[in-house]
């Protein structure tokens, strides 16, 4: 399937380049706790999004989070 | 009379000497614990959040039975959807999560054909579905996290419950967290037929699993990488969705009992040097379905003062649709399906948002508040208008 094959290959490029990383020191960090530096929504939002995609894009869905329920979602 | 006196306050310093001489080596182990015995975590609300959503959508699609038989029938529908969520601590280790979602939909697309074959109830465009989700975090040590996860959901014709555990680790300086969590989904619900009728319950289970990696990539750059797959088995469809046939009537959807679902997802923030910052989602997903999907979202922030930021948000997502796919099925027993929702589409969603605290409010460390709209779009005709606020309360 040449969907697993890209899956594996973007996880195997991902680490690979995990791997070139320098350790940025904990005091040099300020900038990433902005919350708007935040890679995922507030809980809530992600909620209500993860919500109105599933409900309405067959492809939505399949990331490993606990969703779908009701209202004849996928 | 003097001297039994006399005899008396000798007495009282000899003792007092006594019991100074006692305590005078005490024992080094004795500390707090050893006294009052061991004390118990208290429980300590660190935030409370509540989110209101309203919905307002129009469209139409072939597997709606509000409209002409071969034809799309109408898929207006409104949604208003709060949400409370309390996070309290218990100690230093434990970290609560309790979250309340209801959704309350009116003029849905199975309410919105006939009474008589309103698949939901007699009271007829009107549902109310609701979710107690209940997580909690222990903190192993400074760089191990576990989770544990449970929650049931209430709904009309429907009851699911699902429950998972978690782990991650961080390494390097905690520059890189790995995580890994599984969890289970059970559905139980009723069955119709199109017209209706029920014929009594079905259920289908859902078995998730996802490991991730986020890595600090500079001291403005963030970005994480998520592989996620999803095994469902049982009935796939909501049992009262309709197909057009080429006799000129309506049949149920006949859909595999079983599906694979992986998805890869990629998200990178880069903080911008004018105090502003760019978010980038990609995702794609394959399932055994044969549906193929490419989604790219891009946030760009902008802080305008230090309590408040803007940011406007574009999303993308385009899919295939499963062979299976028709607005016109023979009437045999072949797979067959003309939900919209997995037709071949692409969609688009634009948005913006305020976002912003006010420090020291009242009892609080400070209120949160949050306002957002996002116009939905969808090439085979659906449109949504979303406004979303919030209000959150750190303490």
């Amino acid at each position: 399937m040449s969907g697993r094959r890209f899956s594996g290959a973007a996880l195997a490029f991902a680490l690979a380049a995990v791997q070139g990383c320098a350790v940025v020191p904990q005091n040099r960090r300020v900038r990433l706790a902005d919350p708007m530096m935040n890679l995922n929504d507030e809980p809530l939002d992600a909620y209500r999004r993860q919500k109105l995609y599933d409900a309405r894009e067959g492809a939505a869905g399949g990331d490993g989070n606990v969703s779908g329920g009701g209202c004849g979602c996928q | 009379m003097r001297t039994p006196l006399w005899a008396a306050a000798l007495a009282l310093v000899a003792a007092s000497s006594l019991a100074r001489a006692d305590g005078a080596a005490p024992d080094p182990a004795l500390g707090d614990t050893q006294i009052l015995g061991p004390s118990i975590p208290r429980l300590q609300i660190e935030w409370m959040a509540f989110r209101v959503t309203a919905y307002n959508q129009y469209g139409s699609g072939y597997q709606s039975k509000s409209g002409p038989i071969l034809g799309p029938g109408s898929e207006r529908l409104t949604v208003f959807e709060p949400q409370a969520e309390i996070v309290a601590t218990q100690g230093d280790r434990l970290t609560h999560r309790i979250w309340v979602p209801i959704d309350v939909l009116s003029a849905a697309s199975p309410n919105s054909i006939p009474k008589i074959a309103d698949v939901v109830s007699g009271a007829s465009r009107h549902n109310v579905g609701g979710t107690l989700q209940w997580s909690t975090a222990y903190k192993v040590d400074p760089t191990t996290q576990l989770s544990t996860t449970t929650g049931l959901h209430i709904e009309e014709p429907f009851r699911s419950w699902n429950g998972g555990i978690g782990a991650s680790r961080a390494l390097a300086d905690q520059n890189t967290v790995i995580a890994g969590s599984v969890a289970g989904v059970f559905d139980w619900f009723d069955h119709f037929l199109t017209n209706g009728a029920r014929t009594g319950r079905t259920e289908r289970s859902s078995t998730l699993g996802s490991v991730g990696i986020t890595q600090v990539i500079s001291p403005g750059t963030v970005a994480n990488i998520n592989y996620g797959l999803t095994v469902q088995e049982g009935e796939l469809g909501n049992t009262w969705n309709a197909v057009p046939l080429v006799t000129g009537v309506r049949g149920p959807e006949i859909l595999p009992s079983q599906r694979v679902r992986h998805a890869l997802v990629g998200r990178l923030a880069q903080f911008l040097p004018w105090n502003g910052a760019l978010r980038l989602y990609y995702r794609f997903y394959g399932d055994d379905w044969g549906i193929v999907a490419h989604s790219a979202e891009g946030q760009l922030m902008q802080r305008l003062t230090p309590t408040l930021y803007v940011g406007g948000i574009y999303r993308f997502h385009t899919q295939t649709g499963p062979p299976f796919f028709t607005t016109r099925a023979q009437d045999s027993g072949e797979l067959r399906v003309a939900d919209s929702d997995l037709a071949p589409l692409d969609s688009h969603t634009f948005g913006g948002k305020v976002v912003g605290d006010v420090p020291g409010a009242g009892l609080a460390r400070s209120l949160h508040y949050e306002f957002e709209y996002d116009r939905y779009v969808r090439t085979n005709d659906l449109r949504i208008d979303i406004v979303t606020c919030s209000v959150g309360l750190r303490f």
